[in-house]
């Protein structure tokens, strides 16, 4: 089983895990960590730690938000065999994920799903009408 | 392979939550499902395929089943579009 965790600047994550249950209509097993803007980030590696033991069993994925930003540098040091960081979540991404999570796929596959699934969910609309016409 | 032609009538056309409405059902069946708009054809099962198809009120969506179930397919997801994703009721 794939656990996850959102962990976002400010509380995007927890808006997009209640988005996506919105759209979905189920209530979804997905914990979010709003990245704390004062202090040294210590609390945030603390709950980290804590979601990664208490999933010990499980394989595990911690979106973040924007590459380069503190809720990914400070989460890349658990990255390990069951355990991989995925920056840039959006909702196209996280709705990949959702329908991908209980799938017989490898882990990593997903992770690469999930990666196609947020890139494809950008465009510049005119652009994508033009293509279509 | 079954297939139905359906206009698109709740005013939202195809969004997210029509889209999962729509993808949540066409996973009960084990038939391969496609929804055909334009040049565009999508597989019924992907959420974020119906997205892309950007389809809007008033666009004509056919509905192509190929599987063991293909019958019972197309007539209730057709019922969802009849009924606008009971957005509208």
């Amino acid at each position: 089983m794939i656990k996850s965790l959102i962990i976002t600047h400010g509380n995007i994550g927890r808006e997009m895990i209640e988005v996506a249950e919105t759209i979905l209509e189920i209530k979804l097993d997905i914990e979010s960590i709003s990245f704390e803007w004062k202090g040294d980030g210590s609390s945030m590696i603390r709950q980290v730690e804590s979601f990664i033991e208490r999933n010990k069993a499980n394989k595990v994925i911690i979106f973040t938000d924007m590459f380069g930003g503190s809720p990914m540098n400070i989460t890349t040091q658990f990255i390990g065999p069951n355990v991989e960081v995925f920056s840039g979540i959006n909702l196209p991404g996280l709705l990949k994920f959702l329908s991908y999570q209980n799938k017989k796929i490898e882990f990593r596959e997903i992770i690469k799903v999930v990666k196609k699934g947020a890139i494809d969910g950008i465009s510049i609309i005119s652009e994508y009408l033009g293509e279509k016409k | 392979m079954m297939e139905k032609t359906l206009v698109i009538q709740n005013k939202l056309g195809l969004h997210a939550r029509a889209a999962a409405k729509l993808s949540h059902l066409a996973n009960m069946f084990n038939s391969d499902i496609y929804l055909v708009y334009d040049e565009d054809r999508i597989n019924a099962k992907s959420l974020l395929g119906i997205l892309t198809l950007a389809a809007t009120v008033g666009n004509d969506i056919t509905i192509q089943a190929l599987g063991d179930d293909e019958q019972e397919a197309v007539d209730a997801l057709g019922q969802l579009f009849q009924n606008k994703f009971d957005e509208e009721n």
